[in-house]
């Protein structure tokens, strides 16, 4: 390390941490751009289709459709880059950096693996060293201004399709956000601090001598509560209400072409991988392997990117399985349902933690 | 007359939305590994231009004049396709001819031109069942396609060859010389005879 740093020019942390931003940064864009694949063709195996498959590789190979990937990106940067007249053009131009830029940092903080000791220096595979004194708080913060981005792209747009749009999805955003702070709460509570190691380390050993020990078995209403948000938070169906073919067109990224439309697209995927990730580290002991205390930090790695992509999974299944709410029952949904249980389970836990238990 | 609506009581399970939301996720994710573990020919798409749907026996598609083993044309002209044709796309014009031969028995008309406006036609079939000598036929080809009007006009000798290459026949031309049968002698050799 020491060496490779001094060859570059660098202090042997900062080549650590630009080899961590590389490498979570390159993950999370690729995890991304490949859900968009895998977006196309689970979706079209769940409900007995076949899926794109015609782009082939110079012309030869199809490998599952994969090429589909390569076309749409090509064909994304050769478009042009059109600016309807009547948009606000700043705003226009920053707006999908604003959604994507969010979506790709709530990632720093959550610890991808064990941390580990290697020629007398320790080295911890997050981003973020721990200790930051922003822990979860970070991509909960960063997941608020997320809604910028949906909320400048339909602003600027100055359409009335794109404004319904960005409207529906910031109010749902800025909603569902409560009852997913206090679901997250509970666990802030159990844990007796807020960052992703110690809450990682909380998560270790076993339940009832069967289960490992996660939040999930210890706290299933919280997780159900954040899950749920964290449906609402990403857009992805049944919430989807930023956009709507039927009502509103392609909601808040109607006025969007070529690369912006990717960006925008793209977002979501990498929302959707933040949000896995959240998942994974709060509710099932990020990379933590189950009933393996001293697990080698490749396992460790492995094991997150297993539950990483797991619930990616899910993001996918779950919106080729439930149809759309209206929004009314979004609302219903935020307010009377998700509320009411995550203050009950924060309350409740309370007092389970008065009592002594745990 | 009242139609009773039954109302569905839903279980307070029911009424919970999760324990639905698993179990409709248990039905896609069994589509997903059946359609998953389906190999490609296999599954409900038929994947068009490498794959091709076998046609039931009774489908009507492109249209074939029959021709007997000799070659020699089995239709007649005796315009009863053309008549029964909704769509008017048949066009014969007959001819009369001598060269009698014994597959073909002793009839002495038969077509001269035979055109189909495939354009036109609609593929009812009326003139297959019209037909008294069994000579034309609608068949299992469908793909119909070109460029330009004048060649989905086809004539006889498209029309005697549309199947030839399927059925392992050899494709008849116009230009060929018809294949060697047992001929009937014909009255050519009384005049010829000047006795």
């Amino acid at each position: 390390m020491e060496s490779v740093a001094h060859s570059i020019g660098l202090s042997a942390v900062m080549t650590w941490t630009l080899l961590k931003v590389l490498i979570v940064f390159g993950s999370v864009m690729g995890v991304s751009s490949l859900w968009t694949w895998v977006e196309r063709r689970g979706s079209a195996m769940l409900q007995d289709r076949i899926g794109p498959n015609r782009a082939l590789l110079f012309g030869r190979w199809q490998l599952l459709g994969l090429p589909q990937l390569v076309a749409d990106g090509l064909k994304f940067f050769f478009k042009e880059d059109q600016v309807p007249p009547h948009v606000t053009k700043r705003l226009y131009w920053i707006a999908p950096m604003l959604a994507f830029v969010p979506a790709l940092i709530g990632f720093a903080v959550i610890p991808f693996g064990r941390s580990f000791s290697y020629q007398g220096a320790l080295y911890h595979l997050s981003i973020l060293e721990p200790g930051n004194g922003m822990g979860m708080l970070y991509p909960l913060a960063i997941g608020a201004v997320a809604v910028y981005g949906i909320l400048v792209a339909a602003w600027s747009s100055n359409n009335k399709w794109a404004i319904l749009g960005g409207m529906r999805a910031s109010a749902q955003m800025v909603s569902y956000e409560i009852s997913m702070g206090l679901a997250v709460l509970a666990i802030f509570m159990k844990v007796g601090g807020y960052d992703p190691g110690e809450i990682i380390t909380e998560q270790a050993g076993v339940l009832w001598k069967v289960l490992p020990n996660w939040f999930i078995f210890r706290q299933p209403l919280g997780f159900l509560v954040f899950f749920v948000c964290m449906f609402a938070e990403t857009n992805r169906l049944p919430f989807d209400f930023a956009e709507g073919e039927s009502e509103i067109v392609a909601g808040f990224h109607t006025e969007f072409g070529s690369m912006k439309f990717a960006l925008l697209a793209l977002a979501e995927y990498a929302h959707m991988t933040t949000a896995s990730a959240l998942i994974a580290t709060v509710y099932f002991g990020g990379w933590s392997v189950p009933f393996m205390p001293e697990a080698p930090v490749l396992l460790t790695i492995l094991f997150f990117l297993i539950k990483l992509l797991f619930f990616m999974w899910v993001f996918v299944w779950v919106r080729w399985t439930l149809p759309r709410f209206r929004y009314d029952q979004l609302m219903f949904l935020g307010w009377k349902v998700l509320l009411p249980i995550s203050m009950v389970n924060l309350i409740g836990n309370a007092w389970w933690m008065t009592r002594g238990g745990h | 007359m009242g139609v009773i609506v039954k109302k569905v009581e839903l279980t307070w399970l029911d009424r919970s939305y999760v324990w639905p939301v698993f179990k409709g996720m248990a039905i896609t994710f069994r589509h997903f590994l059946k359609q998953i573990t389906t190999p490609t020919s296999k599954r409900f798409t038929i994947q068009y231009p490498d794959m091709k749907k076998a046609m039931p026996p009774g489908y009507r598609g492109l249209h074939e004049l029959k021709r007997f083993e000799d070659g020699a044309i089995k239709c007649v002209a005796c315009f009863m396709c053309q008549e029964a044709c909704p769509a008017r796309c048949i066009s014969i014009e007959a001819e009369e001819f001598s060269e009698l031969n014994f597959t073909q028995g002793f009839e002495e008309k038969r077509p001269s031109s035979f055109k189909i406006d495939m354009l036109r036609c609609i593929f009812c079939g009326m003139c297959e069942e019209a037909c008294p000598k069994d000579a034309i036929w609608l068949r299992n080809e469908y793909e119909l396609a070109a460029y330009d009007r004048l060649s989905l006009n086809f004539g006889k000798w498209d029309l005697i060859n549309t199947y030839a290459t399927v059925d392992g026949k050899a494709r008849l031309a116009q230009s060929q010389e018809s294949p060697a049968t047992p001929s009937r002698p014909t009255n050519s050799g009384h005049q010829a005879d000047p006795a």
